[in-house]
């Protein structure tokens, strides 16, 4: 039968071509889709590495600060102890702009074995950053002050930068290479991936570098960790005592609030693009009803013809059925031929499994969605009265 | 072989009730070439597809073989066609978008029957109608008489007892229209196919065994 029905659809290509080239079309489009959202599942499950909650950030203008490098040093460090002693705040560190949820990004590059590692994610952060964040140490160790004056400068990778640079081995203690190679960092440890870019972006590569005295003019940003209890009150007092201290314009922002707003980026135009790929595929679904439809009124003397040689309403209506997925599997495997080329070429940076699964969803959906649209039009061809169909011409 | 007892059809509307048959009885030996005939609409084809289990009779019974299928179900009744029945049609009904050996196929992809020995039945079939040459043509390709006897094939394909005949000619020249009467004859005769033919050709009905006249859904001869 399979045959037969494989025959008959070749035979009719042309009358067919409306029919595939829907569900190619919607095939493709629920591929791009599910690899999304595959990739941002894929992502969001993985742990995010830090605690947000509870950490501020203050971003400050440096202009009116003294230029004096040992003057600056100390001004830094009376801003930490003063920031320290109150009792709302916990922990306290400054940092590169490029902190977890801001919009800034900062990248390098490293060199091993002659092999270059580009845009790893390059953060410059005070001693005190991980306890800030509550960031998981997986080998070796964090910062400390006399790291600063070590031959080899300190570095703190993440996991995903240990793996791909030392694979499985331990990292801590070995050198790594800058971006050109000229000057070698010592490994200090490993940390968990941090989602910095929030949750539905992957970690990537990265890299935590001690912020020293001669990064000071180009820090603008601190980070606290705040104390249950602290409320808009102290946040005013904060923001008093910040401005002061800096004679210049103050930001206090709460991480919980930019993570929202982070999540926001990816969300809002996936929820978008799903709302459009769902009318799509509505629209597409009445399509193949009534393509589906219209076959069965134009093929009703075939039908009785059918019934009258010997098949059941039941065989009737799974011809149908069957003609209908034997035809959505052409289609898709047309489309599984484009689909694939997006992994083997590495398309957007997602990663293959991603595709893969997508590729898998999106078959699967096909074909609910076009068995969905076959069960009733081949219902309703297993209902024709075939000595009334063997009178339509 | 056929037993059609007090035979009622009548059609319902919401507003109109027609008697399509009216009370037919009759008894239709193996081996026996019967012909239908009767104006148009005096209910001969209402008549054939209850013979051949294509239209439920709204009253009496209906006994084919020594069987009474008026309990088969749905299933049952399609392999009751498909094993004992063949249906030559008017308008021939191939599909235009097989080829003449795929149409003639078709029954036996109704039984478990390997697409080795499909082949072989049909290609016998087209030889018995005098078509081998035109396996791979489709219907379109072919005349009218041509896709007749193809439509014949078909019927025959299976080795039915019963073939069902509903104006074989009737769309055919008087030349074309006797060819497909031979063979009909010829089936009748030398396989022993039972055969019902409805027809309006007079010629026709007279070169059957027997001739049945239909008016107004009753049985006048």
């Amino acid at each position: 039968m399979f045959k037969h029905l494989f025959k008959l659809i070749w035979n009719k290509r042309k009358q067919n071509f409306l029919f595939l080239s829907e569900i190619l079309v919607s095939f493709l489009v629920i591929f791009a889709v599910f690899s999304f959202l595959t990739y941002y599942y894929q992502n969001y499950s993985k742990p995010l590495g830090f605690d947000y909650k509870k950490v501020w950030s203050i971003y400050y203008e440096n202009g009116e600060l003294t230029k004096n490098r040992d003057s600056l040093a100390i001004f830094y460090e009376n801003l930490n102890k003063s920031l320290k002693s109150m009792p709302q705040i916990e922990e306290v560190t400054f940092s590169s702009g490029n902190f977890p949820y801001s919009d800034s990004f900062m990248s390098t590059g490293l060199t091993q074995n002659g092999k270059k590692f580009n845009m790893v994610s390059h953060f410059v952060v005070g001693t005190d950053y991980k306890k800030v964040w509550n960031v998981s140490l997986l080998e070796g160790r964090w910062f400390m002050p006399e790291d600063l004056v070590s031959k080899n400068k300190g570095i703190v990778i993440n996991e995903t930068l240990k793996k791909a640079v030392f694979g499985n081995t331990n990292a801590t203690g070995k050198l790594i290479g800058d971006y050109d190679d000229k000057e070698k960092m010592k490994v200090l440890g490993v940390v968990q991936d941090v989602k910095s870019n929030g949750d539905f972006a992957p970690a990537g590569n990265a890299m935590f570098v001690q912020l020293d005295s001669g990064y000071y003019r180009d820090t603008h940003n601190i980070l606290i960790k705040v104390r249950e209890g602290a409320d808009a009150n102290f946040e005013s007092q904060l923001y008093k005592f910040m401005a002061t201290s800096v004679k210049n314009a103050v930001e206090i922002k709460h991480l919980d609030q930019m993570r929202d707003s982070k999540n926001g980026v990816t969300i809002i135009p996936m929820v978008i693009f799903i709302i459009i790929a769902s009318f799509l595929i509505i629209n597409v679904a009445l399509g193949l009803f009534g393509v589906l439809w219209y076959n069965i009124n134009k093929r009703k003397a075939e039908i009785g013809l059918r019934r009258a040689i010997g098949a059941s309403g039941n065989s009737v209506s799974n011809q149908l059925i069957m003609e209908a997925m034997i035809l959505a599997t052409i289609s898709l495997i047309v489309g599984c031929f484009f689909a694939v080329q997006f992994p083997l070429m590495s398309v957007f940076n997602i990663p293959a499994s991603a595709y893969f699964i997508a590729i898998l969803l999106s078959v699967i959906f096909i074909y609910v969605l076009v068995l969905l649209c076959s069960l009733y039009p081949g219902k309703q061809a297993a209902a024709i009265h075939p000595a009334i169909a063997l009178h339509e011409e | 072989m056929i037993r059609l007892n007090n035979i009622e059809k009548v059609y319902r509307t919401d507003t109109v009730e027609t008697l399509a048959i009216n009370g037919i009885s009759l008894d239709i030996a193996k081996g026996e070439f019967l012909s239908i005939m009767g104006p148009s609409g005096c209910g001969k084809s209402t008549l054939l597809n209850i013979m051949g289990l294509l239209d439920e009779p709204s009253k009496g019974s209906i006994k084919i073989d020594e069987q009474d299928i008026s309990r088969f179900s749905d299933q049952k009744l399609a392999r009751f066609r498909n094993q004992k029945l063949g249906f030559i049609f008017q308008s021939y009904h191939l599909i235009n978008d097989l080829r003449v050996l795929d149409n003639v196929e078709l029954p036996l992809l109704y039984r478990n029957s390997s697409a080795k020995e499909r082949k072989l039945l049909a290609t016998a079939a087209l030889e018995k109608v005098g078509l081998s040459n035109r396996l791979k043509h489709f219907p379109s390709q072919l005349s009218g008489g041509q896709r007749q006897r193809v439509a014949i094939a078909r019927a025959i394909v299976g080795n039915p007892q019963i073939i069902l005949a509903d104006e074989p000619t009737g769309n055919l020249d008087s030349a074309m229209g006797n060819e497909i009467m031979d063979i009909l004859i010829n089936l009748n005769k030398n396989e022993g196919t039972t055969i019902v033919m409805v027809t309006h050709d007079e010629s026709m009905a007279h070169k059957t065994h027997r001739l049945v006249r239909l008016f107004d859904g009753s049985q006048v001869q």
